[in-house]
């Protein structure tokens, strides 16, 4: 057999006691788009880390068309002509979107930065996504005031804009709704054909069928099997990655009668007048495009953007939060779409992150903080949706993004909320995990708590919510609930406002 | 392979306030509003202020300082701080001192020896907080002692004569009413605005803004910080020789107290303590800004050895003010490469 293209054998990284990679293999042809699969923590991060350069193994080797590669950092597999988007985003919140794509590959002109030129070539990429920013270039905006799923698209321009012969996608679909996965998959698509290897990590079963040629499943640090994907069943693909799983029925509504949240005309940054109830038990979904102002009325119902006016009614009581520490006190919790920034302190302990929001509802009650009620609170949460960490007191920063993801939203299940928003809450957790993390959400809802819930995947929309609210340019303009609840609808009435045609 | 910083030893709870207002920064507006209500107050205490004399002494003292605020600022926007600057701007100014020894002829290697001093003490700085990985508050604070020791050595007691070339040269004034010291002041910037558009420029704002991705990014991190260490302490030599030429003499102390003021200037300008965000151009209009205080201060009748206690003032008032400005407004206006 003809050595790969890319080979790398018996990797293996430890981090303090955590076993991140032991002793993996893992092949790939050029010319292939090749999947990454395996439960949180599996690894496969790291995996491609130490392809890229960013992680140093502790033991193994990597091959390149026959050569051994042996970076001493992201610069030397840069010219090897790998590039990569990362699963924790990596941008200078501070930079333009031109900069941020040029960032480390600035073209030059008489020894200075060439910006017509970085234009010229981040714009053609920046144009091609430009349906993910509502149709706009948003080519001298500041990353930082860029939503999670703008910004991934910035993150995937940037890889392009390198000109890779080895792509890693790490996840980068993990807040992108399917027009833009539909872009990039015809750009994969393109790339396959120019002979480029694509090496593609993704929990989103649709995405493995619809562009992997091959796939390789890892679990706890190993390589389990590469398989064929087009030869393979689904129900197969999904036992590979988790494991054997109880299939998830669709569970019966368990909607009251009690409006408990009620919105009227709420406008802020991005959200214009809208107006939708949530009754006590339900769990609504909010759909549609890519950045219609989805995660704004979430951040804006908590308080975390400004509203510029409106009324929210919790339990026929009006509220109107400053704070998130208002909003906690009226009943409210709320799971951000960016974890890195807003839900969580990476530095921090991941016990300190598990504890932060229901704090002062436990200090309230008059029990003291002791440690062991601490700890035992946060290993149930942690529990629950089987998060992978090696000690609670490692900061955040060390766990594997989807168990990053299981932190931020498992720590509001402490606080006893009466309405819960929830942005993207599933991005990055595997399928297991996910099942998991909605089978709680229904538990949240059976005992009465109102659910809003945003998601950048239709199908989770379809398979957890009784209704689904579809926004369009900041406001709600369709309702679909009932039989008219399928993932077809969803497309069709996110698109049907934009005067083209209904995709299928 | 060398990855950058871990953000490993997480601070304890109580320093989460200081690294939010570390975070913070004075908006552009502020600092225009600040120059303004400077300059008028100046203009009305000075009845000379406006007068090529006034102006000529005015920009004599600023510019040691814009300069040495400029050093700071750079080390600061690559994630940085240099406690040991001050005692760089002595370490040069005494080396150039008693290399020139009143002699016009030697002006030139006194120059060269003395920016190469600055840049060797910088140097030094950048590889050991980013190759030993040392905090560098507590390296530069270790190294501040030093640089300041060797300074002792070289000049023991207050002495040596700048030929009069240089300190008459500094004073003039070209076409009425432009001072040789605000000429160099507008070169400086230049100098500055040509480093910003160089691609290094670029890379002391993504260290500064996120380490971590501009290693990922295949950005040269590391040297990228030493860069800005050395940049720094050759920048502070040129302030050493600056103030040089304004007094006339050497000092062994003459630039250990501009530490502080430094920091004040480029907070004053806008920039962001924590690295990433401001610029050199908000650091000059700082330490104008700063200047003139001082000398208000002195015409109010405080005498010059509270002048510290001014500096320190001075950067609490800015900080919180940069705090409040910024939680009011949102963090939008948060990092415009404002240079
Ligand atoms: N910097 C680090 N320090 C300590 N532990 C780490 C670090 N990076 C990764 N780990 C550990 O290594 C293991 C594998 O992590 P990795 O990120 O590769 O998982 P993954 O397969 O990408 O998971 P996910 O699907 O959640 O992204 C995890 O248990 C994680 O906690
Ligand atoms: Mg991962």
């Amino acid at each position: 057999m003809p050595t790969p293209y890319l080979q790398m054998t018996g990797v293996r990284k430890r981090y303090g006691g955590v076993t991140a990679l032991a002793g993996a293999d893992f092949a790939a042809e050029a010319g292939t788009v090749h999947a990454v699969l395996g439960p949180n923590g599996s690894g496969k991060s790291t995996l491609l880390k130490v392809l890229t350069g960013v992680v140093e193994p502790d033991a193994g080797e990597v091959r390149l068309e026959g050569r051994p590669l042996r970076p001493r950092g992201p610069r030397d597999t840069l010219e090897a002509g790998i590039s990569a988007v990362y699963q924790e985003l990596s941008l200078v919140e501070d930079f333009t979107v031109v900069d941020n794509l040029v960032l480390g590959v600035e073209p030059r002109r008489w020894g200075l930065r060439d910006r017509a030129q970085a234009r010229r070539i981040a714009l053609p990429w920046l144009e091609r996504f430009a349906d993910a920013f509502g149709g706009r270039v948003p080519a001298d905006e500041r990353v930082l005031g860029l939503d999670p799923g703008e910004r991934q698209v910035v993150e995937i321009c940037k890889a392009l804009v390198r000109d890779p012969r080895v792509l890693v996608l790490d996840e980068a679909t993990a807040s992108l709704r399917r027009r833009q996965v539909e872009v990039l998959f015809d750009v994969v698509e393109e790339l396959r054909e120019a002979g480029v290897l694509v090496l593609f990590i993704t929990h989103r079963l649709a995405e493995i069928r619809a562009v992997c040629d091959r796939a390789t499943i890892m679990r706890g640090g190993t390589d389990v099997t590469t398989v064929t994907v087009g030869e393979l069943p689904e129900q197969e693909l999904v036992e590979l990655m988790v494991g054997e799983m109880a299939a998830v029925g669709a569970a019966p509504s368990t909607a009251r009668e009690q409006v408990r949240l009620e919105v009227r005309d709420l406008s802020g940054p991005r959200v214009r007048e809208a107006s939708f109830q949530v009754r006590a038990g339900e769990i609504v979904g909010v759909g549609g495009l890519q950045g219609q102002g989805q995660g704004s009325l979430l951040a804006t119902l908590f308080g975390a953007e400004r509203r510029h006016s409106g009324t929210v009614l919790v339990d026929g009581r009006e509220v109107r939060p400053r704070s998130p520490k208002q909003a906690v006190r009226s009943g409210l919790a709320y799971v951000p779409g960016n974890r890195g920034t807003q839900g969580l302190a990476l530095g921090r302990p991941i016990l300190e992150n598990m504890a932060l929001p229901s704090l002062a509802r436990r200090a309230l009650l008059g029990v003291g903080l002791s440690r062991r009620r601490e700890v035992e609170a946060a290993r149930s949460a942690a529990g629950r949706m089987a998060t992978k960490y090696g000690s609670l007191d490692d900061p955040v920063a060390t766990l594997s993004g989807g168990n990053q993801q299981k932190v931020v939203v498992g720590k509001w299940f402490a606080t006893e909320p009466r309405v819960v928003l929830m942005d993207d809450p599933a991005k990055g957790i595997d399928v297991r995990a996910k099942a998991e993390l909605f089978g709680v959400v229904r538990d949240l809802a059976a005992s009465g708590v109102a659910v809003l819930v945003s998601s950048s995947d239709d199908r989770e929309l379809v398979e957890v919510c009784d209704r689904v609210l579809v926004m369009f340019e900041g406001r709600v303009v369709d309702d679909v609930h009932g039989e008219r609840l399928t993932e077809e609808t969803l497309v069709a009435a996110a698109m049907r406002v934009t005067g083209t045609e209904v995709g299928s | 392979m060398s990855a950058p910083a871990p953000t490993a030893a997480p601070p304890p709870a109580t320093r989460r306030v200081s690294r939010a207002l570390l975070a913070t920064r004075m908006p552009s507006a502020a600092t225009a509003a600040l120059l303004v209500v400077a300059v008028t107050a100046s203009a009305l205490m000075q009845h000379n202020f406006f007068t090529p004399y006034g102006l000529t002494s005015n920009f004599a003292t600023i510019l040691p300082v814009a300069t040495i605020a400029v050093a700071q600022t750079i080390v600061v926007l690559a994630g940085g701080i240099d406690l040991s600057i001050g005692t760089i701007v002595t370490l040069s100014s005494v080396v150039a001192v008693q290399l020139m020894d009143g002699d016009p002829g030697r002006v030139p290697l006194a120059l060269a020896a003395g920016l190469a001093t600055g840049a060797a003490c910088g140097l030094l700085n950048g590889l050991v907080v980013a190759v030993l990985r040392l905090q560098p508050i507590v390296a530069t604070f270790a190294s501040s002692y030093v640089f300041g020791g060797l300074a002792l050595l070289v000049l023991p007691t207050p002495g040596g004569t700048v030929p009069a070339e240089i300190t008459g040269g500094y004073r003039q004034v070209i076409a009425l009413l432009l001072p040789v010291p605000a000429v160099l002041l507008l070169v400086l910037w230049l100098a500055w605005r040509l480093l910003r558009a160089h691609r290094i420029g670029q890379y002391l704002y993504a260290v500064g803004g996120n380490a971590g991705a501009s290693y990922a990014s295949a950005v040269p991190v590391a040297r990228v910080r030493v860069f800005s260490y050395t940049a720094g302490g050759t920048v502070a030599a040129l302030a050493g020789i600056a103030l040089l030429a304004n007094s006339g003499s050497g000092d062994p102390f003459i630039g250990n107290e501009l530490t502080l003021g430094s920091i004040a200037a480029l907070v004053i300008g806008g920039t962001r303590l924590s690295g990433g965000a401001g610029g050199a151009g908000g650091a000059i209009l700082g330490a104008i800004v700063l200047t003139l205080i001082q000398n208000l201060v002195f015409f109010a009748g405080v005498p010059t050895n509270a002048r510290e206690l001014v500096n320190g003032a001075i950067i609490i008032v800015a900080i919180a003010l940069a705090g409040l400005l910024t939680a009011r407004g949102g963090t939008s206006d948060g990092g415009r490469g404002r240079s």
